[in-house]
């Protein structure tokens, strides 16, 4: 265990733990992009840096999400260095993407004051901020359909080719995690798009609900197969569930 | 042929050594420049003279491809030497037809070709002998020492020149000894960081792993850079040695030598060499009966700036897109394959051999304090004798660019030379006694970097520089993090403002602004340095900015239709020179008298000025 102070306040956390796990245990709120609790961090979008002061008196901005805390050191998450740093990085993507409600509040809470006309680009619509969650997402819970295509300014998500991938399951967890929006899932009532592939959806034989695509079924089994000999939606197999359950202990009650 | 111990090494080195027959021997730089102008050709010529009037490969001559021999600019090089104790002569722009006149003259003359030879600039007098150039008289070769002077093939040549003497000296000394050594030494990373490189083995050696690595970063994307190339493509033997004895150092049975595809020369030697090493036990298992085992591979890389970048470099040859990573835990902890790794650059790997053959002292005895032994730089642009030298440590730029360089092309006047390539920054004329090392560098605003070294006259706007590199940069940026991705486009955005003459008030500040944050906030290495060929062109030159932006002016007479020339009638001779290269029929005059510009026909080419022997073109603000 090694003991750091964050915002002036002590706390003991396990070596290795991050600047940015410790600095929330203490309910000190930093901003992310890149981050997700669920993924591996990437440290790319560089907002949710802190200044770090080490034993030797050293001080130095660092991105807290991947700074492992490793002796006693100081950590500030709140300076003027660290405000200036965080408001840089929110400018540049909010040039990128002007129209993004997240960047948007987060320009209002840094006080940044946008880039002008100059700097925006063509194509104004576009939300995505190269963060990557989703291509981790996919990584990590899909079939690694979506990756960076290209490279500098130029670089974004997408399909091999920019074409409909075969492997997608549509199971949506690239938008799901995506923090500013810019994954377009569309659904109507039998239907879901994403990544220029339609989809079809299951319903749940019980409430009828339309809640997968079949591909995504087939990946997340044995938990989804049939109950009864029917397939059922998350929700409604747990009340199945419960209802089990509780007939088995005493159907009276329930009654 | 297989050296089983250490003592059958050094005895065939010996009998190589006695045995070499005292013949006529002929250099013909296979180098890059020299190559590209023909050189293969003129080594053709000698083999086939030598066939034709049936001269005797052992007896009569020895003639040779080498690697480069440095001075590129006056390639293709040929350096003859007709016996041991004889001085080497230097024949510079040889062409094949010269080659029968070479052998008959010299080699079987005894007498030297006149007209090949060197002339040198400021005594105007010709020079014979290749060390009493002063191109070459004030280098100091140890990395290069065999390059143009071995042919790169042949292990004999490299054996004869001690190689491996360095790994075999390695080998019976204990690990901690040889990382002692090289701490001693001094020895910092030739990559451009020069972290000290014994300190980075050690890190390495202390941490208990089931498999660690060494790897050679063989990357070099500097525009204009071609130190590590030569090295590899003329002297492998000695970077592979030096490799091996980093592996033996921290414990690593692997190494890799991440090569960019772009040079299939360096790639070819390579290879050759390290089969032959391998065949005759001093790559492989149990090396010179050590116990030792060690083998090196070859990962060709697709030429990616960013892939010179170590941690990259190392997600790149696992075989994932190269980019970045965090580096809050060391390679030397956990880098490739998650494996203790030391990275280092093929200079630095080429001084091990030496430094371990001769001892930590006697490289210490070069160089300056805290920067020990001698640094490879390619030296190019606006400089007369282009090419690649090696000088100790801690000479001066002046030395640099106006000795061995012999000063700026076309005499004209220094404006500033650019160190470290597009990490780096300009130093103005006001800088040129500044001892050339990382420390001195550094304070300057610019960095050692890898080694390139670009001289730039005064028709040179440094804004223009400024805009080249951040080009470059965004073209090769890999988009990981924000500040590098975002904000060099953004600085793109206002350079190409600023050059254009469509800047806005206060481009400048938003500009240098953008540049401290990116610098401060970018994730990598070549991020946190891509603002500075900005901050260091707006540190030194800061009224080219503001004449860019308030008043739409390059004195440099580089931006398109920012400037208006003017002929000096006192200067003009009247040569017609800048009437026959302007593309506008803007130039009129008569031969022999004072010419002028038709401002308004005038389409700001700059092509006169570079004509113009006189200086007589000036340039001038536009007059609305």
């Amino acid at each position: 265990m090694v003991e750091v102070t964050i915002d002036g306040q002590k706390i003991e956390v396990e070596k290795g733990t991050t600047a940015l796990e410790a600095a929330r245990s203490l309910g000190i709120e930093i901003p992310t992009l890149c981050y997700h609790e669920g993924l591996p961090p990437d440290g790319n979008c560089r907002l949710c840096q802190v200044e770090v002061t080490d034993a030797r008196g050293r001080t130095n901005l660092v991105i807290s999400c991947m700074y492992p805390i490793k002796g006693p050191v100081e950590i500030r998450t709140d300076t003027e260095r660290v405000r200036d740093a965080r408001a840089f990085v929110v400018k540049l993507l909010l040039a990128r993407s002007p129209h993004s409600p997240v960047l948007q509040h987060l320009a209002e809470e840094y006080g940044v004051e946008p880039l002008d006309a100059r700097f925006v680009p063509e194509d104004e619509t576009d939300l995505c901020i190269r963060c990557g969650r989703c291509v981790r997402a996919c990584a990590t819970l899909g079939n690694n359909c979506i990756e960076f295509v290209w490279r500098g300014w130029e670089k974004e998500v997408n399909t091999p080719f920019k074409e409909p991938s075969n492997s997608c399951i549509g199971c949506g967890a690239c938008a799901q995690v995506c923090p500013t929006g810019a994954i377009r899932v569309t659904e109507d009532e039998t239907t879901r798009t994403i990544w220029d592939r339609t989809f079809d959806l299951v319903a749940c034989e019980r409430c009828g609900v339309r809640f997968a695509t079949p591909e995504q079924l087939k990946v997340v089994s044995p938990e989804f197969k049939p109950v009864d000999g029917r397939v059922l939606c998350p929700r409604c197999r747990k009340l199945e569930e419960a209802r089990a359950v509780a007939s088995g202990l005493g159907a009276q009650e329930e009654n | 042929m297989r050296f089983e111990t250490i003592k059958d090494l050094e005895e065939y080195r010996q009998g190589l050594l006695a045995s070499a027959p005292d013949i006529p021997h002929v250099w013909v730089c296979a180098g890059p420049g020299c190559l590209a102008n023909g050189s293969m050709e003129i080594y053709e010529g000698f083999m086939k003279y030598a066939d034709e009037h049936d001269l005797k490969a052992d007896i009569d001559l020895k003639a040779e491809a080498t690697g480069c021999q440095g001075f590129c600019e006056r390639g293709p090089l040929v350096t003859v030497r007709l016996s041991k104790d004889a001085n080497e002569i230097f024949y510079q722009r040889v062409r094949p037809k010269d080659v029968p006149e070479i052998i008959e003259k010299t080699i079987l003359g005894g007498n030297v070709v006149d007209r090949l030879l060197y002339r040198d600039q400021a005594t105007k007098s010709k020079i014979a002998s290749t060390s009493a150039i002063p191109f070459y008289s004030h280098q100091k070769k140890i990395v290069l020492r065999n390059c143009g002077q071995i042919n790169p093939l042949s292990l004999d040549e490299a054996l004869a020149a001690d190689a491996y003497a360095g790994l075999a000296k390695a080998l019976s000394m204990e690990p901690a000894e040889v990382i002692a050594v090289v701490k001693d030494s001094g020895l910092r990373g030739r990559g451009g960081g020069g972290f000290p490189t014994g300190v980075k083995w050690e890190s390495a050696a202390v941490v208990d792993a089931p498999q660690k690595y060494v790897v050679v970063n063989g990357d070099e994307g500097d525009p204009g850079a071609f130190m590590d190339r030569a090295v590899m493509e003329g002297d492998p033997h000695t970077m592979l040695e030096g490799l091996a004895i980093g592996g033996y150092a921290i414990g690593a049975t692997r190494g890799l030598i991440y090569v960019r595809n772009e040079y299939p020369i360096a790639v070819d030697h390579l290879r050759i060499a390290i089969e032959q090493a391998h065949e005759c036990g001093l790559l492989g298992k149990n090396i010179l009966g050590s116990g030792f085992d060690f083998e090196i591979e070859i990962v060709r890389g697709g030429g990616a700036f960013v892939c010179g970048e170590s941690t990259s470099l190392m997600t790149s040859i696992e075989g994932r897109a190269g980019v970045p990573r965090v580096k809050y835990i060391r390679s030397t902890e956990k880098g490739l394959w998650e494996g203790p790794t030391v990275l280092n650059n093929v200079e630095s790997w080429a001084n091990i051999p030496q430094i371990l053959l001769n001892g930590a002292e006697w490289f210490k005895s070069m160089g300056t304090e805290n920067n020990s032994g001698t640094k490879v730089f390619s030296l190019v642009g606006k400089v007369k004798n282009s090419g690649l030298v090696e000088v100790p440590m801690g000479v001066t730029l002046r030395e640099m660019i106006y000795e061995i360089g012999g000063g700026v092309l076309n005499d004209r006047e220094f404006k500033a030379v650019q160190t470290g390539g597009p990490s780096g920054g300009c130093l103005p004329a006001s800088e040129l006694d500044r001892p050339v090392d990382f420390d001195q560098l550094k304070a300057a605003g610019s960095m050692m970097g890898s080694g390139g070294m670009i001289v730039m006259d005064d028709h040179t706007c440094m804004v223009n520089v400024a805009q080249y590199f951040v080009d470059f940069l965004v073209e090769e940026s890999c988009g990981k993090c924000t500040p590098c991705r975002e904000g060099l486009k953004a600085m793109q955005t206002l350079l190409h403002g600023l050059t254009s003459g469509t800047a806005k008030p206060g481009d400048c500040a938003m500009l240098k602004e953008i540049a401290e944050h990116v610098r401060d906030t970018a994730l990598c290495g070549l991020g946190k340095t891509a603002a500075n060929p900005v901050l260091a062109t707006m540190n030194w030159f800061p009224e080219e900015y503001e004449e860019h932006e308030k008043e739409g002016f390059c004195r440099g007479g580089v931006c398109s239709g920012l400037y208006a020339l003017e002929i000096d009638p006192d200067l003009c001779t009247g040569c017609t020179l800048c009437e026959r290269v302007c593309p506008a029929g803007a130039v009129s005059g008569e031969k022999k008298k004072p010419h002028t510009i038709d401002k308004h026909a005038c389409v700001t080419c700059g092509s006169c000025i570079d004509a113009c022997r006189f200086k007589a073109i000036k340039v001038v603000r536009r007059s609305e």
